[in-house]
């Protein structure tokens, strides 16, 4: 008799408990509908022209919003993203050009970089020189496309500020 | 009677209900008059009249009243100029003052109001039904009416009106020269002439020294550096400066100083402005191929320049700024001497032999070999002796040529 | 009068009176009204004043619902996509009839309510009114809890709110708001994307906005309302009238009748013998009809008329198409949030070579941490019960004085953030002018 009991008790919390589970996965798997899979965004690997179409000196791409800088064979790119909250910065010519050490390579900086959001000023190099910006510019990676020696940009794959592209 | 406990409040609580019910009242006499004080209506309601007076009253009875647009769907444009401008397409008000004035019948025939609409060719907010907010400038809307008085505004030269021709061009772009926009006609010759594309890729073909410029008239205005301009802070006026006299704006820059009168730097400015990547169909650009072609002459030239004796000047891209006269290199925008001479000019210039300039070369030739025309030591050499090859040539040619002359006495040639 | 008296509930007339003569006919009409049930039958007189509460959480609620009036128009007007969203939106502006009124009376609105929930929060902390008093069953700091989600609940739908318009305005706006939630450690760059539906704001984020603009979040909102409303019965009203039975001259009331309208509705049978001043003592207590509806329909209508007024002489602000290519010259969030903004600017902290983002630091921790405290302070509240609805009681001087700081240290960082940051947030005082910025032709 009392095992019998038991028995019901069980199996009606099993059928209680069973059916809240149920339930509760049936609301999470309606949430996870909204997280997508994927991206209406734009690839990150971005054919930006070919190499001699850069002029020497910087080359603003407001599509990707990257600074593509040219030093006779060398290119860099610099991300034009602020770091704070993720305005669009502005590149300001320097009147006399610097050339500097960074990261033990010889940089030619041709401009510096102002945020109209919350006033970040950034050095040539993208480093964070004022404002609440809390760190440099993203450098971006470099490449030349294997099929038509275009120029191209990973916007996924950030690089240290000594990061050349040197075209041979 | 059963208890009533007194209302505490009784004196001071109905007035104020009253008063608010009053206000309720005002509040909505006031919304309606502010929806029914448009100038339009005022506007329609004069027009009406004058349609009246002219031609009768039955004939007023046919404009229309209310809120109108065009709807031009391949532009992506709602224009609402036509609920005060509604004379637009009617026959006997073309010397009537705006907005009761016809439009000139001429550029309608090409381009009909109902697919074009008002704003692709005028400029101007055509969402909005008031004159200010159409008309602008006024804020948040960048394009104000290319009108007579921005113009005037801009000390235009000759004709105040120039500035419309900005938007004929954004379709187009690639006609060697469109009917009635003389200032863009004039700075697309500028173009040819002066050889803009040594340095700036426009429409997909040029030189890298300068900045490409086939879409620069959509970089915006926070882009540009003002803080030498002075007058009108605006990307208009930032060209307009600039091409008379590039260093004043941009002191670091490699652009010569062409010397553009004012006339020639407005044109260029309306031109450059012109190059948007606007939405327009494919079918509204005229002009196949859709890119700036070459005329067939020009292919011929370039092609008979490749494979003649000065081809290494031409395959190495010398001959965009320099011409080899003697071997037959011409250089359409002739920007630099002609290199027929480099060993000469090379020692009365600069007082340098040719190897040692070309080998530490200094102005133009310095930014121009070190980042758009990059040759190794070995191909350096090979450029001296194919420049040496020119100046003998050269000599010959004078040499046979003075003593030609001499025979027929004829003009002696200048060099 | 022929029906049944005796029962409970049942009116002697067809219907019920608006200007009741009789403490019955007032009592009924609040039993046999559906919206009148709402309220009790008789409220505390001084519960009534106008310098009391200020009547501010009777506003916001009118705010809330002619949000909701004027929102019925233009969730029929406003097209939710990227293409056509800001054309729809320069139509209702300039050619749909009212179109600019509408749109101002929904702008106004929603603007005056995140102003005016927040001072009905200010003046439920300055008047402890989150305390309990003598009653049972009280949980007068739950429904505090309620309003602090209420006020978030507000600011969010605003927010989501301010980017439908998609101008340069909305934009960067939410482009600055959500970067500022992406900061949060771990979880952060996520949460963003799924509010944003990607990495950029795009048709996703529209969309995602748009719903929980129009349904999530005004459903979510209105169910804290109603349970809010309900909270304020079941703790016995106001608070300031628990500060009330707390009065020494305590008299013994007799058992009495056997139907009552109290404080709590209907009840029936023998209700205990109280030795207290009683609530429904005649001097202390009036008829919801008409003292409580008269005052209600004036604040209500008040409401009303001043918000369709201002939206005649106020004009909606619609800025540039969004442009993702452009960041316009200061790129400010809505006005509630600057005084976040000015803190994100200030606070970017270096410690040798280590920075830690502003973004964190005033975006995240520093109002998290107001949030929180907010939302515990009635159980760190140690004042005594008769502190309970009292502006300024004696006992909450040093918390209140805090307080009063901090609200206007936000007050003061939303000036400054609304009025004296120019381009590149620089400082301009107002007589000062802008320098010009530059525009195309």
């Amino acid at each position: 008799m009392v095992e019998t009991k038991d028995r019901r008790d069980f199996v009606l919390k099993l059928g209680i408990g069973a059916g809240i589970t149920a339930l509760g996965a049936q609301a999470v798997a309606s949430l996870r509908s909204l997280v997508p899979n994927v991206s209406y965004d734009s690839p990150t690997t971005v054919k930006v022209g070919p190499p001699n179409d850069f002029p020497d000196g910087m080359k603003f791409l407001p599509d990707e919003r990257l600074f593509v800088f040219r030093d006779g064979k060398t290119f860099h790119a610099i991300s034009a993203v602020c770091t704070h909250l993720g305005c669009t910065v502005r590149a300001e010519a320097l009147s006399q050009v610097q050339t500097q050490g960074v990261e033990g390579k010889s940089l030619r900086m041709t401009h510096r970089f102002l945020c109209p959001c919350h006033g970040s000023k950034y050095k040539g190099d993208g480093s964070n020189e004022s404002g609440p910006a809390p760190s440099p510019l993203a450098w971006y990676h470099l490449s030349l496309a294997s099929d038509d020696g275009q120029l191209v940009v990973d916007l996924a794959k950030p690089v240290g500020h000594d990061f050349r592209l040197t075209l041979a | 009677m059963e208890q009533r406990t007194n209302s505490p409040y009784p004196k001071i609580d109905r007035p104020i209900l009253a008063a608010i019910g009053l206000l309720l009242v005002v509040s909505t006499v006031l919304f309606a008059w502010s929806d029914r004080r448009h100038d339009w209506r005022y506007y329609q309601f004069e027009f009406k009249k004058r349609v009246a007076e002219k031609y009768g009253a039955e004939k007023a009875h046919t404009v229309p009243v209310g809120l109108d647009q065009i709807w031009a769907g391949d532009l992506r444009r709602a224009d609402r100029c036509v609920v005060c401008h509604q004379a637009t397409l009617w026959k006997g008000f073309e010397t009537a003052e705006h907005p009761y004035r016809t439009h000139p019948p001429e550029p309608l025939k090409a381009h009909p109001i109902q697919k074009f609409g008002c704003t692709a060719c005028h400029g101007g907010q055509g969402f909005a039904v008031d004159a200010d907010k159409a008309h602008g400038p006024t804020p948040f809307w960048e394009e104000p009416v290319l009108s007579g008085s921005l113009g005037e505004a801009y000390s235009l030269a000759e004709n105040k009106k120039a500035l419309m021709q900005m938007n004929c061009n954004v379709c187009h772009r690639y006609d060697r020269e469109t009917k009635g926009a003389e200032a863009i006609n004039r700075a697309k010759n500028l173009v040819l002439e002066k050889g803009c594309r040594a340095c700036h890729v426009i429409n997909g073909r040029g030189g890298t020294i300068g900045p490409d410029l086939t879409f620069v008239g959509d970089k915006a205005a926070e882009q540009y550096d003002m803080t030498r301009l002075s007058g009108q802070k605006t990307s208009f006026a930032w060209h307009v400066a600039h091409l008379k006299d590039p260093k004043a704006l941009v002191p670091e820059t490699v652009m010569p100083n062409f010397s553009f009168g004012t006339k020639d730097s407005q044109a260029l400015a309306m031109l450059v402005m012109s190059w948007r990547k606007a939405p327009v169909p494919a079918d509204f650009r005229p002009g196949t191929p859709r890119t700036d072609p070459q005329t067939p002459e020009e292919v011929i030239e370039e092609q008979k320049m490749k494979t003649g004796p000065g081809a290494w000047f031409v395959k190495t891209g010398c001959f965009v700024c320099h011409s080899v006269s003697s071997l037959g290199v011409k250089s359409a925008a002739q920007i630099g001497p002609d290199l027929a001479l480099a060993v000469e000019d090379t020692q009365s210039r600069f007082g340098r032999t040719v190897d040692d300039f070309f080998m530490n070369p200094t102005g133009t030739m310095a930014v121009v070999l070190s980042r758009q025309i990059i040759l190794s030591p070995e191909e350096k050499k090979v450029a001296i002796e194919k420049l040496r090859e020119a100046f003998r040539e050269h000599q010959k040619q004078k040499a046979s040529q003075a003593s030609a002359t001499s025979a027929t006495s004829a003009n002696a040639p200048k060099h | 009068m022929s029906a049944p008296k005796s029962a409970p509930g049942v009116h002697p007339k067809p219907f019920w009176s608006f200007r009741p003569t009789s403490d019955r006919e007032a009592g009924d009409a609040v039993v046999s009204n559906f919206v009148l049930h709402w309220f009790p039958a008789k409220v505390y007189k001084p519960s009534l004043d106008w310098n009391y509460s200020f009547w501010l959480g009777t506003v916001s609620a009118a705010l809330f619902f002619l949000l909701i009036l004027s929102g019925l128009p233009l969730l029929v007007l406003y097209v939710p996509s990227v293409e056509r969203a800001y054309g729809s939106v320069k139509d209702i502006e300039y050619v749909v009839t009212f179109g600019t009124w509408i749109r101002a009376v929904h702008r106004i609105s929603a603007h005056l309510m995140v102003a005016v929930v927040f001072l009905h929060l200010v003046r439920v902390f300055l008047t402890g009114a989150y305390k309990n008093g003598v009653g049972r069953g009280q949980m007068r700091e739950w429904n505090w809890v309620m309003g602090v989600a209420m006020l978030l609940l507000t600011l969010f739908l605003s927010f989501t709110g301010y980017l439908l318009p998609w101008d340069q305005l909305a934009y960067w706006a939410v482009t600055v708001g959500t970067n500022i939630a992406s900061a949060v450690p771990l979880i952060g760059p996520k949460m963003r994307e799924l509010l944003i539906g990607g990495r950029t704001i795009e048709q996703a984020t529209l969309i995602r906005f748009y719903a929980l603009h129009i349904v999530f979040l005004p459903v979510a909102l209105g169910a804290l309302f109603v349970y809010h409303m309900w909270r304020i019965r079941k703790d016995g009203g106001l608070a300031r009238s628990d500060g009330e039975v707390l009065l020494p001259a305590a008299q013994e009331v007799p058992p009495g009748r056997t139907k009552t309208y109290s404080l709590l509705g209907v009840a029936r049978g023998t209700s205990p013998t109280i030795r207290t001043r009683s609530l429904e003592a005649p001097e202390l207590s009036v008829n919801s009809v008409t003292d409580l509806t008269r005052r209600i329909a004036i604040v209500v209508l008040g409401t009303i008329a001043v918000v369709s007024i201002l939206s005649v002489f106020i004009a909606s602000p619609l800025e540039e198409a969004a442009n993702a290519l452009v960041t316009p010259n200061p790129a400010k969030a809505p006005w509630y949030f600057l005084w976040l903004q000015e803190i994100v600017t200030d606070t970017t902290v270096r410690i040798g070579s280590f920075t830690i983002n502003g973004a964190f630091l005033g975006g995240v921790i520093l109002p998290g941490l107001l949030i929180g405290l907010l939302t515990v302070w009635p159980w760190l509240d140690r004042s005594p019960a008769s502190a309970a609805g009292a502006w300024f009681h004696g006992s909450r001087k040093k918390q209140n004085a805090v307080f009063l700081l901090l609200v206007l240290v936000v007050v003061l960082f939303t000036v400054v953030g609304t009025f004296m940051r120019g381009p590149y947030w620089h400082f301009f005082w107002p007589w000062q002018a802008w320098p010009e910025l530059p525009t195309r032709i």
